[in-house]
This record gives C-alpha cells, sequence and structure tokens, in this order.
C-alpha cells in the first residue's frame, strides 16, 4: 500500500534524454526508416538512385552530427552508452566506411535484388549497431548493438537471392554467429552474476577490489566475452566463417563486412577490456597476446596461395585483425591510439581493393580470381594503382599508411611489455608479402586475361543480365557481378578506388592529422596508463 | 615573400620540372623538354637569388630561418617535420647548384641533341637538381637523408644513363652501392645525435649539443662516433679515401652529368654536410682530424693518379677528388668560409673543364683517350679558350679564382699551427701536382701534331664514327636508345654550349674577387651569420703566412707548368723515359695505388669467399634443407592445415568454436 501511495504522490518526471549525444545515433536509425520507406516507391530510378544518394545524405548528416558532438565527454541513457572522443572517432570512422560501401553498392547485383530500399535501410541499421557498440558502456547496451549490428549483416549477406554462394555465406554467418552472440551473452551473464552490476564502471570498481579478480566464475565470464568478441572480431581459432562468409557474400557486402565490422569489434574491445575488465588485466592481457600470435600465424598462413581475391583479403583481414589485437593486449593509452589509427588506415587500405574487385567483377566476369587484375596496370591505370598502394600499405612498406599503422601497433606492443608480440607482427608480415606481392605481380607484369584465351569459361560480359546462379560458370567462388550492362562506366566504384588509394598514400606521408586524432581517442579512456 | 617562401619555391619548381617531364613526355613535342628542364632549373635560380636579396635585409643574427611546411610525425618523442632550414649557408649553397646546374641544362640541350633518351635525360637530371636541393634546404635529419638517398638514386640513374652499355650499368651499380654505405653511415650517425639531443631539428640539435647533452667536455665517445658516422656519409658523398673508387668509373655517365652531378654539385655535399654540423664536429675534434687527414691523403693521392690518367675525363675526375680533398680539408680545419669558397669556384672552372672536355669528346666522335688526341688548338679556338681559363684557375694561379679560395684554405690550415703544418705543406704539394696534371691534359690535347679527327674538322667537317663504339672497350654499338646518340656537337657550333661555357668562363676567371685577402670578404662576411658561436670561424684575420702562402702557390703553379710545357711540348719523348726510369712509381699510379684491388682484396674478395661459402655449404645444408626447406615446409603444412580445417561445414566450425571456447576458458581458469 505504501508503495502505490509513494507512486501516486510523487512527482511524475520523464527521464532526461540527452538528444544531442544522441543525435548521430538518431539520425542513422531515423535515415534508415526513410530510405526504406522511399524504396516504397515504384519508379526505378528513385529505387535505384534516389535510395543510395539518401543513404550517403544519412552518413553524411550522422558525419556531421559526429563532429558537432566533438569534445563531448558525457554519459547518456543512464549510464549505458558513453560519447566520447573514442566513440566519436570510430563513428566517423564507420562513417567513412559505410559510405564508400554504399557508394560501391550503387549498382550492384546485390542491392537490385534485394530492393534497393531493405538493402540500404539493412546497411544504415547495421552501422548504428556498430555506433551504437563503439560508445557502449554497459553489458546491455553492448549486446543490442552487437545484435543490431549482427541480424542485418545475416541478411545482407543473402541478399543476392537467385546466387546459391550468397545464401550460402549468409545462412552460416547466421549460424555460426549465434553460436558467437550466445558465447558472449553467457559470458556476459557471468560478469554479472560475479559483480551485480551491467555497468561498466561499476564492474571496473568491482574488480579492482582485489579478490573478485581471481574468481572463478569473472574469469569464465570474461573468457566466454573473449571468445565472442573474438568471434565477430575473426580472430583464430573462431575466424573460420570469415573466408567462407566474405567470399560468398556480395562484394560490396564483403566489403562493408570487412571494415566496419572490424571498427565496431575493436571498439568494443577496447572500451570493454580497458574499461570494465581494467583490473583483470594481468589475466586476460596474455590471452589475448597469445591469441594475437595465433591470428597472424593462422591468417597469414590461410591466405598464402588462394586464387580468389576476396578469400585471400579474408585471411588477410583475418591477419589485420591479429595486428591489431596486440593494441588491445597491452591495456595501454598507445595501444588504444595505435589501434584506433590502424583502425583508420584499416578501411581506406580494404576499400581501396575491394573497389577495385568489384570493378573488375562487372568488368571482366572472371569473378574475383586473381586472373581479374592480372594486366591491370596496362589497361586501367587508375584501378592498378590503388590496388597496388593498397597491396603495399597492407603488407606494411614505408610511405604508405600501413606502414605508420603498423609501425604504431609494434610501439606500442613493445613499450607495453610484449616485445615477441611485436616480433610477431614483423614475421606475420613477412609471410604475408607472400600473397600481396603475387597480385602486385600480376597487375603490372602478367597480360590481360583476354590476351590468353582458354583460361576458363569466359561469359561475355554483355550477356546474362539477370541469369541468376544456374547459368553462369562459378569462377573461383566469387560473385559475377554481371548486372549492368553499360559495361565500364562505374565512376563511382573508380572514385572509391581512387580515394581509398590516395589516402592510404596520403596518410603515409602526412600522418600526423591521423595522430592528431587519435590522439584524443587514447585520453578518452580515463585508467590506463600510457 | 620572406627567404623561407623563396626556400619552398626553389624546390618546387625542379619537382613541377621533373613531374612535368616525365608525365607529359608523350605529349612534348621536339626538344621542348629541354627548355622545360632548363627553365625550371632557372626559376628556382632566380627563386634562389629572391631569398638571397630577402635575407640581406635582416639583420645578420636573424638570418637563420626555419619553415615548416607540415608536421610529419610528431608523436612520442620524434619531432619530424617537413622543415626548411634557410640561412646564409643554404642560400649559398642554392646559389651555385642551381645557378651552374642552370647552364648544365642549356648546354645540354645541344649536347644530348641526338640522343634517343633525351626527354628521360632531363627528367632525371631535374629529379637531381631537386633532390641536392632538398639536400641542402633541409632544416633536419630527416630530409637530410631523404636528400642525401634521392642525390644517390639520380646519380645512378644518370651514371647508367646509356643502360645498354655493360660498363656504365657497372659503374651505376657502384657508385650506388658505395653511396649506400655513405647513408647508411649518415642515418647511424644521425641515430647517435638523436639519441643523445632527442630532436631531429638541426637548431635544436645544435643548441642541444653546445648545451650540453653529450657531456660538457670534447670528444664525448658518443659524439665523436656520430661524427664519425656522418663523416663516412661525407666521405663516400665526396669520393674521398677509400671511399672514392665510384667516382673515375661514374664518368661512364654522359657529360654535362660529369660536369653537373660529378664535379660542380654532388660531391661537395660532403663539404656541405661538415660545414653544416660544425657544432658537432667542433666538440669532436678527434672527427675533425680523421676529416682533415682524409681530405688531405686525398689530394696528394688523387693528385698523383691524374697525372698518368690517358682519359681526358678521368683525368678531370681525379683532379676533381683530388679538389674536394681540399675543400674537406679545409671544413675539418675550420676554414668554413674557405672551403665553401673553394667549392664555389671550383664549380665554375670544373663545370667549365668538363664542358670543354664534352667538346673535344664530340670533336672525336665519343673517343676520350688523351692518346689518340691533339693539335686542336687552332680548330677549336673557342674550346681552347675555355680550357686555358680553366685549366689556369684550377692550377690555382692569379688572378684565377682558384687561387685565392685555394690559398685561402692553406693560409687557415696553416695558422692552426701545430700538426696542420704536415696538412699545409701536403696542400702545396698538392698544388704542385695540380699545375702539371692540368697543362699535361692541356697540352695534349691541344697541342702536338694534328690528329686526323682534327685536320678533318679544319675542312669543315666534322668527324664522325660509322661504327660507334665504347670508349672504354671498343665494343661495337649502335645508336637507338640507351646508347650515345649518333651525331655529336662541339662548343664551336652550338650557341647554347657556348653561351653555357662564356658565362662558366667568367666565373671561373672571376668569382675569386669576391675575397682578396686584405681587400674585402665578401663570403667571410656572408656566411658568418651561419657559423654564429664556431669557435674556428674566424674573418678578416689574415696573418703574416698570407705573402708567403700567395707567393709560393704562385711560384708553383708556374713550375708545375712549365714542367708539363717542357715534358709534353718541348720535349715530347719525355714522358716516355721517365715512365721507364720510374717503373715501380708509374705502375702504382697507373693502376690508381691499387685501391680497387686493395678494396677488391679486403672487402670484395673475403666477402666473396665467405659467400661461396655460405651458398656451398651453409646454404645448401643450413638454410636450404633446415631454414628454407623447414620454413616453407611448416608454413606449407600450415596452409595445408589451415585449409583442411575449412572444409565448408557449419558443423566442424562451431565444433572449433567450442575447441577454441574451452581452450581460452582453461587458460582462464587456471588464473584462479
Amino acid at each position: 500500500m505504501t508503495s502505490l501511495a509513494t507512486l501516486a504522490t510523487a512527482h511524475l518526471k520523464g527521464p532526461h534524454v540527452d538528444f544531442a549525444g544522441l543525435s548521430p545515433l538518431i539520425a542513422l536509425l531515423g535515415g534508415a526508416t526513410i530510405v526504406l520507406l522511399v524504396g516504397l516507391i515504384r519508379a526505378r530510378w528513385v529505387r535505384a538512385h534516389v535510395v543510395p544518394a539518401l543513404s550517403l545524405v544519412v552518413l553524411g548528416a550522422t558525419a556531421g552530427l559526429t563532429i558537432w558532438q566533438w569534445n563531448a565527454q558525457k554519459s547518456v541513457v543512464s549510464g549505458a552508452l558513453r560519447i566520447d572522443d573514442l566513440s566519436l572517432v570510430l563513428n566517423l570512422i564507420l562513417v567513412t566506411g559505410g559510405a564508400l560501401s554504399v557508394l560501391l553498392a550503387w549498382r550492384s547485383l546485390a542491392a537490385r535484388e534485394a530492393a534497393h530500399g531493405e538493402f540500404h535501410a539493412l546497411l544504415l541499421a547495421s552501422i548504428a549497431g556498430m555506433s551504437l557498440l563503439a560508445a557502449a558502456q554497459n553489458t546491455v547496451a553492448l549486446f543490442v548493438g552487437l545484435e543490431l549490428l549482427s541480424i542485418p549483416l545475416y541478411v545482407l549477406c543473402a541478399s543476392e537471392l537467385r546466387r546459391e554462394q550468397s545464401l550460402e555465406s549468409g545462412l552460416k554467418y547466421l549460424i555460426v554467429g549465434a553460436v558467437g552472440s550466445a558465447t558472449l551473452l553467457y559470458g556476459l551473464a557471468m560478469i554479472y552474476g560475479a559483480t551485480g552490476a551491467t555497468d561498466f564502471d561499476v564492474i571496473a570498481h568491482a574488480l579492482s577490489g582485489g579478490s573478485l579478480a581471481s574468481d572463478p566464475l569473472t574469469l569464465t565470464g570474461i573468457a566466454l566475452c573473449v571468445v565472442g568478441l573474438c568471434f565477430k572480431a575473426s580472430v583464430a581459432p573462431f575466424h573460420q566463417w570469415t573466408p567462407d562468409v566474405y567470399e560468398g557474400a556480395p562484394t560490396p557486402v564483403t566489403a562493408f563486412m570487412a571494415v566496419a565490422t572490424k571498427v565496431a569489434a575493436f571498439g568494443v574491445f577496447l572500451r570493454f577490456f580497458d574499461v570494465a575488465l581494467i583490473g583483470a588485466q594481468s589475466s586476460w592481457g596474455p590471452a589475448i597476446a597469445v591469441l594475437a600470435t595465433i591470428t597472424i600465424l593462422v591468417g597469414n598462413v590461410g591466405a598464402l596461395g588462394q586464387s580468389s581475391l576476396k578469400r585471400m583479403l579474408a585471411y588477410s583481414s583475418v591477419a589485420q585483425a591479429g595486428y591489431m589485437l596486440a593494441g588491445v593486449a597491452v591495456a595501454t593509452q598507445l595501444g588504444v591510439r595505435a589501434t584506433v589509427f590502424y583502425l583508420a588506415v584499416y578501411v581506406f587500405m580494404n576499400m581501396a581493393s575491394f573497389a577495385v574487385i568489384v570493378a573488375r567483377e562487372r568488368e571482366t566476369g572472371l569473378g574475383d580470381s586473381i586472373q581479374a587484375v592480372a594486366g591491370l596496370g596496362r589497361e586501367r591505370p587508375l584501378l592498378a594503382w590503388p590496388m597496388t598502394i593498397s597491396m603495399l600499405a597492407l603488407a606494411g612498406i614505408p610511405a604508405t599508411a600501413g606502414f605508420t599503422g603498423k609501425f604504431y601497433l609494434i610501439d606500442a606492443a613493445v613499450s607495453g611489455g610484449y616485445t615477441w608480440l611485436g616480433v610477431a607482427i614483423v614475421i606475420g608480415s613477412m609471410i604475408s608479402l607472400g600473397y600481396y606481392l603475387p597480385v602486385i605481380a600480376a597487375i603490372w607484369m602478367r597480360k590481360a586475361p583476354s590476351e590468353q584465351p582458354g583460361v576458363g569459361q569466359l561469359p561475355s560480359p554483355t550477356g546474362a543480365p539477370l541469369g541468376g546462379g544456374e547459368g553462369l560458370p562459378v569462377l573461383a567462388g566469387g560473385s559475377p557481378e554481371l548486372d549492368e550492362p553499360s559495361n565500364g562506366v562505374q565512376p563511382e566504384v573508380v572514385l572509391v578506388a581512387a580515394v581509398a588509394g590516395v589516402a592510404t598514400l596520403f596518410f603515409g606521408i602526412v600522418p600526423q592529422p591521423l595522430f592528431n586524432l587519435v590522439h584524443h581517442a587514447g585520453s578518452a579512456l580515463g585508467g590506463l596508463f600510457f | 615573400m620572406s627567404q623561407t617562401t623563396y626556400g619552398w619555391l626553389v624546390l618546387a619548381f625542379p619537382l613541377a620540372g621533373t613531374l612535368t617531364i616525365a608525365f607529359a613526355r608523350h605529349h612534348l613535342p621536339g626538344r621542348s623538354a629541354g627548355w622545360i628542364g632548363t627553365g625550371a632549373i632557372f626559376l628556382a635560380f632566380l627563386a634562389a637569388l629572391g631569398a638571397l636579396l630577402e635575407m640581406q635585409s635582416h639583420a645578420p643574427e636573424h638570418r637563420q630561418m626555419v619553415s615548416s611546411l607540415w608536421n610529419y610525425a610528431s608523436t612520442v618523442g620524434v619531432d619530424a617535420q617537413m622543415s626548411i632550414l634557410v640561412d646564409p649557408l643554404s642560400v649559398f649553397m642554392i646559389l651555385v647548384v642551381s645557378g651552374v646546374s642552370t647552364l648544365i641544362h642549356l648546354y645540354s640541350i645541344t649536347y644530348m641533341n641526338e640522343d634517343e633518351g633525351f626527354k628521360r635525360y632531363f627528367a632525371y637530371l631535374n629529379f637531381f637538381v631537386f633532390s641536392m636541393l632538398v639536400l641542402v634546404l633541409a632544416g633536419n635529419f630527416l630530409l637530410l637523408i631523404v636528400g642525401w638517398a634521392f642525390v644517390g638514386a639520380a646519380s645512378y640513374l644518370l651514371i647508367s644513363f646509356w643502360y645498354r652499355r655493360t660498363t656504365a650499368t657497372r659503374a651505376g651499380i657502384k657508385a650506388f652501392v658505395i653511396n649506400v654505405i655513405g647513408d647508411v653511415g649518415l642515418v647511424l650517425g644521425t641515430y647517435f645525435i638523436f639519441k643523445h639531443t632527442g630532436t631531429l631539428d638541426f637548431l635544436r640539435a645544435f643548441h642541444a649539443t653546445t648545451a650540453g647533452a653529450f657531456g660538457h667536455g670534447s670528444d664525448d665517445g658518443d659524439l665523436v662516433a656520430g661524427c664519425m658516422l656522418l663523416l663516412v656519409g661525407a666521405f663516400a658523398k665526396s669520393a674521398q679515401i677509400p671511399l672514392h673508387t665510384w667516382l673515375p668509373d661514374a664518368m661512364e655517365g654522359p657529360t654535362p652529368v660529369s660536369a653537373l652531378i660529378h664535379a660542380a654539385t654532388m660531391v661537395t655535399a660532403g663539404v656541405y654536410l661538415i660545414a653544416r654540423m660544425h657544432p658537432l664536429f667542433e666538440l669532436a675534434p678527434a672527427a675533425e682530424d680523421v676529416g682533415a687527414i682524409g681530405g688531405a691523403a686525398t689530394l696528394l693521392i688523387a693528385g698523383s693518379i691524374a697525372l698518368v690518367q690517358t682519359d681526358i675525363k678521368r683525368v678531370i675526375a681525379y683532379s676533381t677528388m683530388s679538389q674536394i680533398g681540399y675543400m674537406i680539408m679545409g671544413v675539418s680545419v675550420g676554414a668554413y668560409a674557405a672551403g665553401l669558397f673553394h667549392l664555389m669556384t671550383h664549380a665554375f672552372f670544373k663545370a667549365l673543364l668538363f664542358m670543354g672536355a664534352g667538346s673535344i669528346i664530340g670533336a672525336m666522335a665519343g673517343e676520350q683517350s688523351l692518346e689518340k688526341m691533339g693539335g686542336f688548338r687552332k680548330v677549336m679556338p673557342f674550346t681552347y679558350g675555355c680550357f686555358i681559363v680553366g685549366g689556369l684557375a684550377l692550377s690555382g694561379l692569379p688572378p684565377f679564382s682558384g687561387f685565392f679560395s685555394k690559398d685561402e684554405i692553406l693560409l687557415v690550415t696553416g695558422e692552426r699551427g701545430g700538426w696542420h703544418w704536415a696538412l699545409y705543406v701536403a696542400g702545396y704539394i698538392g698544388a704542385f701536382l695540380t699545375a702539371i696534371y692540368t697543362f699535361r691534359m692541356i697540352f695534349r690535347a691541344f697541342h702536338g701534331e694534328p690528329v686526323p679527327e682534327a685536320v678533318e674538322l679544319k675542312t669543315g667537317t666534322l668527324h664522325h664514327a660509322h661504327e660507334p663504339t665504347n670508349p672504354a672497350t671498343g665494343e661495337v654499338e649502335d645508336t637507338d636508345v640507351g646508347f650515345p646518340g649518333p651525331f655529336h656537337t662541339i662548343a664551336e657550333r652550338a650557341q647554347p654550349m657556348r653561351v653555357a661555357m662564356s658565362i662558366l668562363a667568367l666565373g671561373a676567371f672571376g668569382a675569386g674577387l669576391v675575397q682578396i685577402p686584405k681587400v674585402d670578404f665578401v663570403i667571410d662576411d656572408f656566411l658568418a651569420p651561419s657559423f654564429v658561436g664556431s669557435r674556428l670561424y674566424q674573418t678578416h684575420e689574415r696573418s703574416g703566412l698570407l705573402i708567403f702562402g700567395i707567393v709560393l702557390g704562385t711560384v708553383l703553379g708556374l713550375a708545375g707548368i712549365a714542367v708539363a710545357y717542357r715534358v709534353w711540348v718541348q720535349r715530347p719523348g719525355t714522358a716516355t723515359v721517365v715512365r721507364e726510369r720510374l717503373r715501380p712509381l708509374y705502375e702504382l699510379l697507373v693502376n690508381k695505388w691499387y685501391f680497387d684491388e686493395l678494396n677488391d682484396a679486403l672487402v670484395v674478395r673475403p666477402a666473396a669467399a665467405v659467400g661461396r661459402f655460405a651458398m656451398g655449404t651453409f646454404e645448401r645444408v643450413f638454410v636450404d634443407e633446415t631454414l628454407i626447406g623447414g620454413t616453407t615446409g611448416l608454413v606449407r603444412a600450415g596452409s595445408a592445415a589451415v585449409r583442411a580445417v575449412q572444409s565448408g561445414f557449419v558443423r566442424y566450425y562451431a565444433a572449433l568454436l567450442v575447441l577454441g571456447l574451452a581452450g581460452v576458458g582453461f587458460y582462464f581458469l587456471l588464473q584462479t
């Protein structure tokens, strides 16, 4: 009775909502709804061109709102989300990756098959999930963000409805992803059980007490969380979905997954481990370092000898995840900075090569086989250079941003007391030349495939605009993006390749702007040593 | 515009030139690439003049200006910036580099006219000038290293410009390898300095050093080590003993390249480096002494080798080494202004001599041997005149420019007293040798009986080889790209060559007048702001040695010319007689003091022996079978394993996920 009375007499007041802090997220989700609605309009040109343009506008608005919030330091939604420089920088990186993916998907078969509105709405929703994840400050928000990012991706992977491999990749991702999510959820539950809290700050406080950090329940929880997040970041030995899904998914979706998922996964890695679980760093630090080493080796070794570029890049992204994990393992501000720096660079490096793959898939009908880029140097220098720069950057050759990023990570590993991890990064980079350089060799030193017939069954580039899975030969497992009859006219894809390539080179020569950007991100996490 | 803006412009023009020529090469008609290249360098020269005028309007103590375009990487303890330092020293250098380069570009337009690689040549040449300007304008060690390495690369490209000539490509490789040894020295030296001063910026590093970053005494171990490593860089680039063997071989490049790179600019980089690093060297007297002795040894040894060389370009090349020996010795004993003064005058007269040599080689249709030349005096009066002016300047006779600058170096060296007297004496012996070999070259090429080519020229036709050959080996060549073009030119028939040579001849004659002892001190005063705080830099103080030095220098120069005249003009047989009588000495000199053989025995052959052992035994057994076989096998097995696990079945993936989870969980539970 008394409680009822209190309720009755209490001055009813809505919770304070900081709309400014939430504005980037609102823009993304609201934008996704609008895009979905606009996609219902019947006119073909509206669907095909207004929808993606609108998506770009949404992403632009998100970027604008993110910059508007710059230097904010606040917790919103009762401490569920944290708006600080780390989450804002990651937001910017995500939006950049998203915008480049929208450009790649503009004329893709996937977007058309999945009805443009749905495709782009899902893409925006997924970015919203990532943004949420990067800002999550309690375990509930973390899990919600993770699912919001994953579920649209499952659908996007399967968006080429009539191609078997696309469906297979979507299904595989869904099933294995479910196992991963379940693992993470179980881990979060255990940590909640041990500490009695969902807020990162409270968990951190509880763990700093002493005995709780070595409690079996906490540690089991942490172990499960490590596995769950490693799964999302495709860290070996939880990476196995990566090659299959990357290869089967439509290439623009692969590009998006490769860059944006990584950004979100590492964003949450940094925040969850460097804030909530910092008290147990002595337990998880070595484990993550060992996982990083395994990942570097497995990714680089697996990428050797792959003839499918997408599959090769999938393994390469596994290896890169290993490098970035080094920045997490050390749990220092330098580590955070190095990881964020590498994430930013990573977006450009990968986008450049995926754009070239998309362009060549549409032009040659060779799928994503390495054959498709042979002789590119003579034929299409505008595509050949970004691909070359991207490969060199991924391998970590000086004067590209990849070198600076790797250098930063090694620096972080060594000054964080994990010298052997730095050595592992170097060895991994050495092995990686074994699969990056053949691509460059194919681009510049081999003849274009058209001059050597008999490589395989070449479907006529203009034929079978909507042939579906049946009629097309499966070439290296790639998605035959033979959509637009207007062959070779794809300025937006070339633009993505050029922009990403130039950015990779530019930040290799003038890395200072990025240094400044990540400097704030590193300082955002209090409680970390230098 | 401020002086630093002019400094950036000095860099921008050559870069724009090289990019324009490189990217628009298919669209550039005729010889326009040559004019674009020349114009770009000329604009750089004008910008350098602008920087000079602008700088003169500041008070002397405000003439050192640093400008940073952007921060390359300023993070955790590194302050790498794209910054240039514009001060009297660097302005002096850019004026010399861009000025002489303009003239040599102009000369090249006709000299390289027939070459199939004309555009490539100018793209390289502009790139070289850009690199050299980066080197001298760099405001920090990072940019210095970049310029240093670029210059080496440009030199390699230009030495092997005729890339189908095996001798040229081999010479290019040799030059590049030795230059890289120097690069390594420079980088390691920079590391020593950076480690103690914590900055890459020149001025801050110097300030930290004088403030005691290396301790307060002199000859701190690390500082000496750093300076010695810088000296390795300087010696390799400036062709000083024992890192000199690449320079004579570098004469395989086109003659204007020899004039520009291997005489007037690149090889003086070592001199510039020591002058720029003087605050460090002054605190490391041991390194200074090594530099001075190295310079003195080079000037004597190179001078003696030049006496017996028969290839006209190689004579001038050894003379270059010898003259740079003077400069290195000068800046190492504290005669900074004198060393740089000599750098300038040498740039004029040596470029002039090389251009003259190019003209004669044109008349000889590519032949370079002095043995086959003779009697060109009458038919090539202009070239002869230029040679005489250049030769007198090189021999150091008043009032030609070389006289004043060389004399200054020796004067300051003598004034240091103590064991520096040995250097002083070596310098004058070198002067005597210089006069002999210079006039030996002139007398053999221009006097005596006219050779068939000279006779042919007299009738009005330029000799033209029916079958072009490599002058070094006699191999038959064609005239396609990668080999020299079919036709040659002489200065008498090409306006641009004549203009370039005339201007240089004026410089070679009169440039010495800017600094005459007891009369004017233009160079001293101009450079003083860059050497503020130097304990050795002294202006206007010239002691009693002055008169003695002037007289001695003149007498030795005249004596050298007299000897040459007697031996090679009056009694042409004398040389053979002397050669027979002093057979061992002749053998020593003609084999270049066996330095190539020494390098071969000390470095190349042991390295090759180690290499053979490594290849035959170590490589085959240990590396191939164990390491490579093992590693590649391992990687291959790993790759196979990764792929085997990648079966494509979701159930296996889930199983592995659970297995991994078990592993991670187990590890964490061990922590309790």
